[in-house]
């Protein structure tokens, strides 16, 4: 049952993807608007990606846990 | 040797290290020692509990549960204090001999925390300075942590894991964090710091603004308390879980396509190091702050703005 339960949790990675994809194509059509500003807009690219990045790491969590924890 | 055999020889050569270590320290299951099949066996092999795993007194078995009392000591608190140690040795170590005019060593040192400091107050403006050696310091010895669990030979023998790869280290970075911010909040403005909390002072607009902004402060006061629980579970699930994905795809393809992971790793470690320090500051600025509907003050705009480009790169 356990592995049941963190195979559903590691579809919460969903929510992740989709947002970095939205990222990733907002961030590129910026450039390509505006190529002078393309080390500002990349840097601040990575660093959003990875604030999305994190929830997904929590879903990936409560997986794991839901495996380890035997009691 | 003309260019394209130069990079077929290193290949060559990283292919046949990849299986003579593969022959030399074959994976052993450590649940299942008769027969090794191709996929259970290999990554059970290469699979990494999660830790702390006690190794001083010697043959110490935690006992079990969730949250439990163990005075022992693990894998990976021996791995931090080695961690630290080094870090403050070799910062020691490359700023000896202070000259006015810097070269060699001690040019690189100055590189390193001219770098993080104009990070840090692009971020915040100048209100960030008092910050800066919290936020410097928070990032090196994070970024040294997470990257130490890529040295190979870390996590496999029996005295050195990485320690952001364990809940109590980051839960213990979280939480002084959490004090930090929560302190700064309290010494700025006073008791008032409270007042962003329960607005008992919106009821002079009315009953229902009151009411709502009663409601709003509820949330804020909860969302104050889930930022150290975001900050320590991102922290762990990253390193634990790049640990998980590297052994995992070792186990399944042995050369070569574990290196493209292993760079992988090796940015979103550095990222992750960034992303818990800045979270940080980024805290500690909103936490002194006074509240947004005193607006007798003329807010001059600031004075440069978000430029991580200097930091991330903009070759």
């Amino acid at each position: 049952m356990e592995h049941l339960g963190a195979g559903l949790a590691a579809l919460g990675v969903l929510g992740p993807g989709i947002g970095i994809g939205i990222l990733a194509g907002m961030s590129s059509a910026a450039i390509g608007r505006n190529p002078d500003a393309a080390g500002q807009i990349r840097g601040l690219a990575i660093i959003l990606a990875a604030f999305a990045e994190g929830l997904g790491v929590l879903a990936i969590v409560v997986g794991l846990l839901a495996i380890f924890i035997k009691a | 040797m003309s260019r394209r055999n130069r990079i077929l020889l290193v290949i060559g050569v990283l292919i046949a290290i990849d299986v003579l270590a593969f022959l030399a320290f074959p994976p052993t299951d450590p649940k299942n020692t008769t027969e090794c099949v191709y996929p259970v066996c290999f990554i059970n092999g290469n699979l990494e509990l999660p830790a702390p795993h006690a190794i001083f007194p010697p043959g110490h078995e935690s006992p079990p549960g969730l949250i439990v009392f163990d005075v022992s000591i693990s894998s990976t608190l021996f791995t931090m204090w080695v961690v630290a140690v080094l870090v403050i040795v070799l910062l020691w170590f490359l700023s000896r001999g202070k000259k006015s005019i810097p070269d060699g060593r001690q040019n690189l040192v100055e590189w390193v925390y001219e770098t993080v400091e104009s990070f840090g107050m692009s971020l915040g403006g100048p209100k960030a300075r008092p910050y800066i050696p919290l936020f410097a310091a928070f990032f090196l010895f994070i970024l040294f942590s997470n990257w130490s669990g890529l040295v190979p030979g870390v996590g496999k023998v029996p005295w050195f894991r990485a320690p952001t790869s364990d809940v109590n280290v980051t839960i213990g970075l979280a939480l002084v964090s959490f004090v930090f911010f929560q302190y700064q909040g309290f010494k700025h403005l006073g008791l008032g710091y409270l007042g962003k909390f329960f607005p008992f002072g919106e009821f002079r607009n009315g009953i229902g603004a009151g009411i709502i902004a009663l409601f709003v402060g509820l949330v804020e006061l909860l969302l104050e308390f889930v930022k150290p629980v975001t900050l320590s579970m991102r922290l762990f699930g990253n390193i634990y879980g790049g640990e998980v994905a590297l052994g995992v795809m070792t186990a399944l393809t042995i050369a070569l396509i574990p290196l493209g992971l292993f760079a992988l790793e090796v940015m979103l470690n550095l990222v992750q190091a960034l992303i818990f320090s800045t979270l940080t500051l980024m805290f500690t600025l909103a936490a002194i702050e006074h509240h947004g509907d005193d607006s007798d003050e003329s807010h001059e705009p600031t004075a440069t703005p978000m430029d991580p480009a200097e930091f991330a790169g903009a070759h």
